[in-house]
């Protein structure tokens, strides 16, 4: 059987000039996507909508809700009768923001090619509406059963807050945990390659040692 | 299939990655007990609210810390829990912890996470305050875009930096 050595250390010299290369194009990235962002988020905001409201009526019964995305916000009304509706809550424009977080660390993470990284775009954008229709939801909901406008159990009732940070972490995490879900191989290939250059550097240090 | 299955059962416990994955799972159901439990976030917020308080003080300006709210003649804030850098701190210990190597080098970690986000909060905050004073039509959006991905990617960078430089890199001998 054989044995796992471990070793410590920089693992080689530009790693930290490849971290630094990374925090400084997620930066500009960021800057450049934010001035778009009031352009593009009526749409995302009008997609995530469109998303949520199949399921709320999945989750609902009778259905309670009604969604409107009215520019950068959503506004959630309830059904409060026959025809009548009442504004319950909204989301402001700063909800969604994480898409721009998101896309810069998908464009600044090393070692992937284009192709690639478009396919990881496009797939961490789908992820990240569905996680956002899903927040949507679920804190809705959650607010239902806080305040007593929808029965729950009684374990849902003595855990609701842990629901509510357990749903506010997730939105918060989603973009960072879908970013490593997807890159994840990518980065083990780097710091791989990192590594074996720290091998290869300190074996000819050795062979230069022995012969000289 | 059940020689494959008990094949790879075998195979991660002589990786011992259940052990971090515990772990890291444990942090993940202790961080959510925190962030539910008033006192504990309550005291958080307050002892963070007295620490930006007492530096805008030494910066020249008169604030007074009442409860989570730090507020002068110009302008106030108040210390939430999103604010508080707990779930940022929190995201990182789980990788920390999560990530396969020594002990030592994971205590390394969190002492990195827990003393380099609190310290970078701690900058946010008073940011803010500057900010919600001088240029108080830009406090939204500091507050929400800016500040928020700065704290993405210091964590980010941070673990890539420990996971580079004081991790342990296994080596077939």
């Amino acid at each position: 059987m054989r044995r796992r050595k471990l070793e410590t250390g920089p693992i080689a010299p530009g790693w930290t000039r490849l971290v630094l290369r990374f925090v400084v194009v997620f930066l500009v990235v960021t800057a450049l996507l934010t001035g778009v962002w009031t352009f593009v988020v009526p749409g995302y905001t009008a997609a995530v909508t469109g998303l949520a409201r199949p399921l709320f009526r999945w989750v609902e019964s009778p259905n309670a809700s009604v969604l409107e995305a009215r520019g950068a916000e959503v506004w959630i009304y309830r059904i409060v009768g026959p025809g009548e509706i009442a504004p319950f809550t909204w989301f402001d424009r700063y909800t969604f923001f994480a898409v721009i977080p998101l896309l810069a660390l998908l464009v600044a993470t090393p070692g992937l090619g284009w192709s690639r990284r478009l396919a990881r775009i496009g797939g961490s954008i789908g992820a990240l509406l569905l996680v956002h229709a899903g927040y949507l939801v679920a804190s809705v909901e959650l607010s239902y059963a806080a305040i007593g406008l929808t029965p729950v159990g009684p374990f849902l009732a003595r855990t609701l807050d842990l629901w509510q940070v357990g749903v506010r972490v997730l939105w918060e995490a989603a973009p960072v945990a879908i970013w490593i879900l997807l890159t994840f191989g990518s980065w083990r290939r780097v710091l791989r390659r990192a590594r074996d250059e720290r091998r290869r550097e300190s074996l000819s240090v050795e062979a230069i040692g022995a012969n000289g | 299939m059940l020689d494959a299955w008990k094949r790879h059962l075998r195979n991660l416990r002589g990786r011992r990655i259940w052990l971090p994955a515990v772990a890291a799972a444990c942090v993940a159901a202790f961080l959510i007990w925190i962030a539910g439990n008033d006192a504990v976030v309550g005291g958080f917020q307050r002892g963070l609210a007295r620490i930006t308080g007492g530096i805008l003080n030494l910066l020249g300006h008169r604030t007074v810390v009442t409860g989570t709210t730090v507020s002068s003649e110009a302008f106030g804030i108040t210390v939430v829990t999103a604010c508080t850098g707990l779930f940022t701190t929190g995201l990182f210990l789980i990788a920390v912890i999560a990530f396969p190597t020594g002990w030592t080098s994971k205590l390394i970690g969190v002492g990195l996470g827990i003393g380099g986000i609190f310290l970078l909060n701690v900058v946010r905050l008073v940011s803010l305050y500057y900010i919600g004073v001088h240029l108080p039509g830009l406090l939204d959006p500091a507050h929400q875009l800016v500040w928020q991905s700065v704290l993405i990617v210091f964590a980010v960078a941070l673990w890539l930096l420990w996971a580079g430089r004081w991790t342990r890199a296994p080596k077939e001998a």
